[in-house]
């Protein structure tokens, strides 16, 4: 059994299940999206980035590369909320929410990939 | 990315998650924790408001400019997060350091920066192994003729000082054991673009271990290598090393020169020495007898160059065995060999001292020599000394002496290295010159003297071809006749003569030595020069230029500029219609 591995799926999925919590709902409705839910998407997405940190194997640099499409996308719906919200000061709008979830659906489906690779790595270790 | 970068980034996990870890959880506690606004109510700080608050407590920064005073509730998680987040930063800043100062991780550093000043050189280096003494001088010489050296010695203290040192040219250095075949490479050995590798190190068995690697690996390049003993220097041969320089056979070389022929002696020593230095004086050696002491490499190279010159000559040393099988040797009838050391008085006046015109301290121990010199001039103080010197750090004690010549292995290796570098031709020249008679050399010297003054001149050889004389082959390609006289005219008044001398002439493998000002250059030729710095400037500019070159043979101050160009010939034009019966000048 290989620890750091197993820290690192830890982090991925629960990445890819807070994101889906965060994404699922009406797509423009902000009471069908909580703003805690997208926090710990952020920070549990930058654990598992920092975790591939220096891994030199393909899957590795592959991995560090879909998990920062992720963040990116992550991070811009949070500025986004951040800024109409607490810098322009106005209330949350349908228009803005369905611009923060489809973010975070991008997001999303960097993640899946991310899944996706781990399963192909996990099936092609010799046992 | 390389191994040690990854390495670093991988030990970066652990702070970073630890700085992620406790910023999130103030964060998060900073928005759950209830506060109360000015007017009484219970109010929430949004996550932008909380992760202001705590970047700048944890930075602490602590602007203490919240919206609200904070309530009981937000001091206390507040507490949490000063404590939280700054043993997070420390623990983190301090790992980061200390991942900085990592050895490995300082040598990726200078291993990346040696790269990269590899990769910026633009044509060709030569890779000079061992920095000592002679690597320095190689290094020196080889940067001022615009050559790109790279070096490599094991010593990180003579890396180290590489920036201070004032080479014309950017050296890379790197330090690693030229003996390793790995290092090697990545000193460059196997780069396109490394032309030559020079084996000066201190070890025979260094030397021998790079010349073997360049010459598998990177079979193409030229190999100069530095030997002392003669099994290392057979072994080298061997494997078609390119030169293999001896230090004892280039002296004892160097030493015959100068019981045959003095001036041309001179000649050798002005011609390979540093240039802008002062020319030396010429050495003059009584013939009589000699005594050497120590009969090692360094006294039996000399004395075959004087029993050549067949003079009596008195040998000393400590070897029995030695004494045995030299008196076995039937040329050796008519000198002695007398057991002992050479620095006591009693040996030396028995050995005949004081009838000697010359003595050899040629032992390897440098104490010994010097103590021989002392005693030699006190008991004969017109004696023509020859002292071997074998330390670098005693070359005070030996110039102290006043010795004649003094034998430093560093200093000749050197001067024969960059010779057979810089210039190739002139090892053909010199060995041409010394098939010469006395008087050949007698005048060659007056004329540099005469010509260049009284500091070393610049040698450099002018290849006639595309590349290195683009005006020239025009002009040659046109049928114009060019002389060896026009290159010697100055750039900016051709009724005057550049400070320079042609030295030989190289046309198909044929040598003409000091070729006269009437011969006609040809395409393929090859010329020697030596001459001053300006001089060199003067021809290069003439060679690569056509208007230079046409005012040399035209006296003719040809305009460059398109405009002037046209209003230049309008007038010439002109100037035919008014004159029609005049003859045009033409040079042949």
């Amino acid at each position: 059994m290989n620890r750091e591995k197993v820290v690192f799926s830890f982090f991925m999925i629960l990445a890819l299940t807070l994101n889906y919590g965060f994404y699922v709902g009406e797509v423009d409705n902000p009471a069908h999206h909580n703003v805690y839910e997208l926090f710990a998407v952020v920070v549990v997405n930058l654990i598992a980035t920092v975790l591939k940190f220096g891994d030199r194997s393909q899957m590795g640099a592959m991995l560090l590369a879909t998990s920062l499409v992720a963040l990116v996308q992550l991070l811009s719906a949070s500025f986004i909320w951040a800024y109409v919200v607490n810098i322009q000061g106005q209330p949350m709008t349908p228009d803005t929410m369905s611009t923060i979830v489809s973010l975070s659906g991008g997001a999303m489906v960097a993640n899946i990939i991310s899944v996706i690779l781990l399963i192909i790595e996990t099936s092609m270790m010799r046992h | 990315m390389s191994l040690v970068t990854s390495l670093i980034m991988r030990q970066m996990r652990a702070p970073f998650i630890i700085l992620i870890l406790g910023y999130s959880i103030s964060v998060l506690g900073m928005v759950l924790t209830p506060g109360v606004d000015d007017a009484g109510n219970r109010w929430n700080m949004t996550f932008f408001d909380a992760i202001y608050f705590v970047s700048y407590t944890a930075t602490t920064i602590g602007f203490g400019e919240i919206p609200y005073p904070l309530s009981n509730a937000q001091r206390a998680w507040a507490l949490i997060t000063i404590y939280l987040t700054v043993i997070a930063w420390f623990y983190s800043l301090g790992k980061i350091i200390s991942l900085v100062q990592d050895p490995t991780f300082r040598e990726a550093l200078t291993k990346n920066q040696f790269a990269r000043q590899l990769n910026r050189i633009p044509d060709s280096f030569i890779l000079i192994c061992g920095f000592g003494e002679t690597g320095h001088a190689l290094a020196s010489a080889l940067t001022e003729r615009n050559i790109r050296v790279v070096v490599m010695d094991d010593r990180p203290e003579l890396i180290q000082v590489l920036p201070l040192e004032n080479f014309p040219l950017v050296v890379p250095g790197i330090c690693g054991d030229a003996g390793d075949p790995e290092q090697l490479i990545e000193a460059g050995l196997q780069n396109s673009k490394c032309a030559a590798v020079i084996a000066v190190t201190a070890d025979d068995a260094t030397n021998l271990k790079i010349a073997v690697t360049s010459k598998l690996l990177h079979p193409e390049i030229c190999v100069v290598c530095r030997s002392e003993l003669e099994e290392y220097e057979r072994n080298m041969i061997s494997f078609n090393t390119d030169f293999v320089v001896n230090p004892y056979d280039t002296f004892s070389n160097i030493f015959a020169m100068a019981i045959h022929s003095p001036s041309l002696h001179l000649l050798y020593d002005w011609l390979t020495g540093v240039p802008d230095t002062d020319l030396t004086n010429p050495v003059y050696i009584n013939e009589g007898h000699w005594i050497i002491c120590g009969f090692g490499r360094f006294g039996k190279g000399l004395y075959q160059q004087l029993l050549k010159a067949k003079v009596k000559v008195t040998i000393i040393d400590p070897s029995e065995a030695m004494r045995e099988s030299f008196l076995n040797m039937p040329e050796n009838k008519d000198n002695d060999f007398i057991i002992g050391t050479g620095f006591d008085a009693h040996t030396l006046t028995v050995a005949g001292v004081h009838n000697a015109v010359g003595i050899v301290s040629g032992t390897d121990n440098d104490s010994n020599n010097l103590s021989i010199i002392m005693t030699a001039k006190e008991l004969n103080p017109d004696l023509f000394v020859v002292a071997r010197h074998n330390k670098q750090s005693n070359q005070k004690l030996y110039e102290a002496t006043d010795s004649n010549i003094i034998m430093q292995p560093s200093e000749i290796i050197a001067r024969k290295i960059r010779t057979l570098l810089v210039s190739p031709l002139m090892i053909a020249f010199l060995n041409k010159a010394r098939n010469q008679d006395p008087t050949w050399a007698n005048i060659t010297i007056s004329r540099i003297l005469g010509v260049l003054g009284d500091s070393v001149p610049v040698i450099w050889t002018l290849h006639v071809d595309s590349k290195n004389a683009r005006a020239l082959c025009q002009v040659l390609h046109l049928g114009r006749v060019i002389r060896v006289g026009n290159l010697l005219q100055d750039a900016h008044q051709r009724d005057q003569q550049i400070k320079a001398i042609p030295l030989m002439l190289k046309r198909n493998q044929k040598l003409l030595l000091m070729p006269t000002d009437d011969i006609a250059i040809k395409s393929g030729d090859q010329l020697l020069f030596c001459g001053t710095p300006a001089a060199q400037r003067s021809m290069r500019w003439c060679l690569n230029d056509l208007h230079r070159l046409n005012y040399i043979m035209t006296f003719e101050d040809t305009p460059d500029a398109y405009i002037w160009r046209k209003v230049h010939q309008f007038m010439k034009r002109n100037e035919r219609r008014n004159r029609p019966r005049q003859k045009r000048h033409l040079m042949k």
